[in-house]
């Protein structure tokens, strides 16, 4: 493997190959919004949609993770004709830069590397990722462009948060242990 | 895949056969507008716009009515809420309110709250109505060749083309997969089951899905690749018609909007141009 | 003078992350307007050889390359995947992913996109090429309303703008059903003629690529080329079966019965030349093999007047009434959209009847949930990636047994029982990642047999394999049915599947049940045949042309592949 940079890393490298990962992903993404949600209360769901970006980011780097968060938000609206909220849409992005960050700390999904220490450090980032995305960017540009309570649209900023977290870690960290373990190649395989 | 609101193949009224680049375009320009201010004299006339542009394009009924209805009702409850929040938004933004009625001490109704929320919401509603009649108008082809024309980079325009043509090969993968997970046992019903067992039993929908998705990637970058695709620092669109009499008068009218929503924002950064509109 | 377009030359090739090489030693010469085929199992590097030739090698795959490699007189090393792609046109093995557009138009266009095509230029060129392919009223579809023989074909037309020579077609026959298979090789056959281009079929599927001419076989096996030679030289030798290749089933029929074979037109059934064989045939034919006797076991689903609809307009299923024994092999065949998976789903009750009624083991399945009824009827999907979950194969089987709250004893128990009857309980601590695909598949059939279900249904089992997993995942289902009674359905559109591993066949067509009888005697219905897209084998031909009955002489050749099998 040739060394890359930690800013090769970052923005990954933007081949076919990343580009119809990152499609795929934003499809996916699409996909589980509007399908993949869990319901806790009649009006309240979970949505499972935020685990994609991990895994683009895992195989392709943060950026790709960033782009595949951020055009999935944009396409989930397209489907499902709610509207365009490009304030959420930046924020989903900005949080696909922290979820995604796994090669940059030596997770690598894809030849089955997901250790311990990897999962803290995921974890830490999903949180301070939340914090800022939806608790600091969101409901900034939501302000800015669309006025509102401000401790309101903290308050909401607060609930996708939590939400969010709660998706990333309880569902994305299994998810990333199976699929690491399914890639890493079996080690002295003996018939028992 | 007739459960999406967007469609694949272009149709016949107006606004659909504008040029991906003018419908693009056009979008953006009025998404700046409305975001720009909380003027109902600027916010009412493309609000009424967005509606006569609804009915033009001749949508059907139930696949938009049920959104209108959740979109509305969604933001009647968000002003609400900041009403509960903050009687005295309306002194935030205008600096003087004259009281209507009061409930309590502390929930008064101002003439002003009452405004500032109308416009809020109106705003909002005149937003969404923008991105639906988008949403109806382009095809995910145009959309693509219209980011294109925007100078967006072809591979990111590409991105968003190609995530809408395996949106129903991944939704087909995922009906498929939950339903044998479902005959394995996977109950899904929340009133059988906890939050927490369902979380984790989506968990079981999610592992094969993801697989099977990233699966594709080599064979279609290889059909891309060997199509040419990256080629050169250009592309061009075969959904992408050329320019009608009717884009053209549509290019006089985003040009003109985009000057004055320039000019605007000019003057409310520099000018002290108010962002708000109270006439009494 | 012939003039040489695909040039390999002491060519070898090994993978960065494999040790050793997938392609030995490769010396290949086509001539330009050849026709030839591409034949070996999978693993034997003819993939691998045909991303050589359209450049994906180095392109996109990195490895080493030692010797020479020119396609029309180009050096793969020296020049870019554009430069190769506007010689070689390639139409991929999987036609839905190579289907890269939104709309048929634009799928043809897209080679002419990315070369910054001004759009009038475009729309006259896009339509002649879809013209070329019978496609020209179909350029504002979109895909997901094609079968699958039609996108293929918008395929094909998406390569033929650039004055490509050399036309590479890489299985282009895993994902039709019979008759769209008989349509794509007529059509690459039309093309080969009218476009006068080299072609290539890389295909592990011989008889049904040798319904038109071929010029060459090459054979190839464990990376090497291990002969190149006439179609009839071929099936004169011993190496297709050595090379696990399937014969064309007639040769198989005559070799059976004795016949020595002579050189001359024997690589197509309608031109074979018969009268040296016919005596030895018909002797064979009347020499009674033992016959496996069968009696029908109790019903265990009985399915009455079944109707189905998404909406109230519109049914998908009509009145589709039959039954189910125990221990039955039953193939249901039918076309994309004839209403297979449909009653597949209202088996397993995820879907269930608008009208009629279902009835497992003689109780109204209406009363059962769809996890209840799991516990009865198993279903396997198609692609075993989509089911597997777990990361190690015990687990994996343990799976559906822990979602229905069995004790940990019980699990125990099933589980290593339908391990060890799928030979997978010396893999049981395995991670799913070392298995291949054949071994992964039983892994999925172990997870549903654990259930100990009475019916067992398979969508597709084989879809897409090479003749050797093939026989080893049929093989072990016939097993399963002969040792342990389980009850299996298959849904295929595999003919080869239906005729040797079923004893009966259910037949959809437009949502209603058009056949109901022994493989044998539905394979001679010609109304049936056309109506199911389904066509007549090669032995149908065989004995049409001999005179003798066309459904016992099959019936036969069964008996006689099952004899051989056991020996």
């Amino acid at each position: 493997m040739n060394k890359k940079t930690t800013l090769q890393k970052f923005i990954g490298v933007w081949n076919t190959k990343t580009i119809v990962g990152v499609a795929i992903g934003a499809a996916l993404f699409g996909v589980l919004m509007n399908f993949g949600s869990i319901r806790i209360f009649t009006n309240t769901s979970l949505t499972t949609a935020m685990i994609v970006p991990v895994i683009v980011g895992g195989l392709f780097g943060p950026v790709p993770a960033a782009v595949a968060a951020g055009v999935g938000n944009v396409i989930a609206d397209l489907i499902s004709g709610s509207g365009f909220w490009f304030d959420w849409s930046i924020g989903n992005a900005v949080l696909g830069l922290f979820i995604g960050a796994l090669p940059l700390y030596g997770a690598y999904i894809e030849d089955g590397i997901f250790e311990i220490k990897h999962m803290v450090i995921y974890a830490i980032l999903c949180i301070v990722g939340c914090a800022i995305s939806f608790g600091l960017v969101t409901p900034v540009f939501t302000y800015l462009w669309y006025g509102g309570e401000l401790t309101i649209t903290l308050y909401q900023s607060v609930v996708g948060s939590i939400s969010n977290i709660i998706v990333l870690l309880v569902i994305g960290i299994p998810v990333l242990k199976v699929l690491a373990s399914r890639n890493s190649r079996g080690q002295n395989l003996k018939a028992e | 895949m007739n459960n999406f609101i967007i469609n694949l193949i272009p149709g016949e009224t107006f606004l659909h056969k504008l040029s991906g680049t003018t419908k693009v375009r056009l979008f953006f320009v009025l998404i700046v507008y409305l975001i720009m201010s909380f003027d109902l004299r600027l916010i009412v006339p493309v609000l009424i716009l967005g509606i006569i542009g609804l009915i033009s394009l001749k949508p059907k009924l139930k696949s938009v009515r049920y959104i209108i209805i959740f979109v509305v009702v969604m933001n009647l409850v968000n002003i609400l809420l900041y009403y509960l929040a903050n009687p005295h938004l309306g002194m935030l933004y205008f600096g003087h309110e004259t009281i209507w009625f009061q409930f309590t001490d502390h929930y008064i109704v101002t003439y002003e709250e009452v405004w500032f929320l109308l416009s809020r919401f109106l705003k909002m509603i005149a937003s969404f109505l923008i991105s639906l009649d988008f949403i109806l108008a382009i095809t995910p082809s145009e959309f693509a060749a219209g980011l294109y024309s925007c100078k967006v980079p072809y591979k990111i325009c590409t991105i968003v083309e190609m995530a809408f043509r395996y949106i129903p090969d991944i939704a087909r993968d995922y009906q498929n997969i939950k339903v044998s997970m479902q005959a394995r046992g996977v109950e899904l019903d929340p009133k059988k089951t906890g939050l927490i067992k369902r979380i984790k039993q989506n968990i079981l929908i999610l592992i094969p899905l993801v697989i099977t998705s990233f699966d594709r990637i080599g064979n279609i970058s290889n059909a891309m690749d060997l199509r040419g695709f990256g080629k050169g620092k250009k592309r061009s669109y075969y959904s992408e018609h050329g320019e009608t009499p009717n884009d053209r008068k549509v290019k006089v009218v985003y040009i003109l909007l985009g000057i004055f929503v320039v000019a605007y924002i000019i003057g409310r950064v520099f000018f002290n141009v108010s962002e708000v509109w109270y006439p009494f | 003078m012939k003039k040489p377009v695909i040039e390999f030359k002491d060519f070898s090739f090994r993978y960065k992350s494999q040790t050793k090489e997938t392609l030995k030693n490769i010396n290949l010469t086509i001539y330009e307007g050849e026709k030839v085929l591409l034949l070996g199992p999978s693993g034997c590097g003819k993939s691998t050889l045909a991303h050589c030739i359209n450049g994906l090698i180095p392109f996109s795959y990195d490895g080493e390359i030692k010797g020479s490699c020119k396609i029309a007189s180009l050096e793969i090393v020296q020049s870019s995947i554009f430069q190769l792609s506007s010689q070689v046109g390639t139409v991929l093995q999987d036609s839905d992913a190579q289907f890269v557009g939104l709309s048929v138009g634009e799928d043809i266009a897209y080679a002419l996109e990315n070369d910054n095509m001004p759009r009038e230029e475009m729309i006259p060129r896009v339509y002649e090429s879809a013209k070329m392919v019978d496609m020209h009223e179909f350029l504002n579809h979109v895909p997901y309303d094609l079968s699958g023989g039609q996108k293929q074909r918008v395929a094909l037309a998406g390569i033929m703008h650039d004055d490509v020579k050399i036309l590479l077609f890489d299985e282009p026959l895993a994902a039709l059903d019979p008759m769209m298979g008989n349509d794509a090789i007529d059509l690459i056959d039309r093309i080969y003629r009218e476009q006068k281009k080299t072609v290539v079929i890389i295909e592990h599927r011989l008889e049904d690529v040798l319904y038109r001419h071929v010029d060459r076989v090459i054979l190839m096996q464990d990376g090497q080329i291990i002969a190149d030679m006439t179609p009839d030289e071929l099936l004169l030798s011993h190496l297709l079966k050595d090379n696990g290749i399937r014969e064309p089933l007639y040769i198989t029929a005559l070799k059976n019965a004795g016949c020595q074979l002579q050189p001359g037109h024997i690589s197509n059934v309608y031109d074979i030349d018969l009268e040296p064989y016919r005596q030895q045939l018909i002797e064979d034919f009347q020499q009674t093999l033992p016959s496996q006797p069968q009696q029908q076991q109790e019903v265990v689903i009985e399915v009455k007047d079944l109707s189905f609809g998404y909406n109230a307009h519109q049914n998908v299923l009509e009145h589709v009434s039959f039954d189910i024994h125990k221990g039955e092999k039953i193939a249901i065949i039918g076309k994309n959209g004839a209403g297979k998976s449909t009653i597949a789903k209202l088996l397993c009750g995820i879907l269930r009847p608008t009208h009629g009624q279902i009835l497992l083991k003689g109780q109204d399945y209406m009363q059962y949930s769809i996890k209840e009824i799991g516990e009865m009827i198993g279903y396997v999907m198609q692609n075993p990636n989509q089911m597997i979950v777990k990361d190690m194969i015990k687990d994996e089987v343990a799976l559906g047994l822990m979602l229905h709250g069995y004790s940990k004893q019980e699990i125990d128990e099933n589980v290593e029982e339908a391990l060890k009857m799928c030979n997978l309980y010396s893999m049981r601590n395995w991670p799913v990642s070392a298995l291949s695909y054949g071994q992964k598949k039983r892994v999925t059939i172990a997870s549903i047999l654990a259930m100990k279900p009475d019916v067992m249904i398979l969508d597709e089992p084989t879809a897409g394999q090479d003749y050797r997993v093939y026989t080893e995942i049929m093989t072990f289902l016939d097993q399963l049915n002969k040792e342990y009674g389980i009850t299996i359905l298959f849904i295929t559109h595999d003919m080869h599947l239906a005729i040797e591993y079923t004893d009966r066949a259910i037949v959809f067509s437009e949502g209603t049940c058009i056949g109901d009888d022994s493989v044998f005697k539905i394979l001679s219905n010609e109304d049936i045949i056309q109506r199911a897209h389904l066509k007549e084998t090669s032995l149908f031909t065989l004995a049409k042309r001999i005179g003798l009955p066309c459904d016992e002489f099959t019936e036969h050749f069964i008996e006689h592949e099952r004899m051989n099998r056991h020996e």
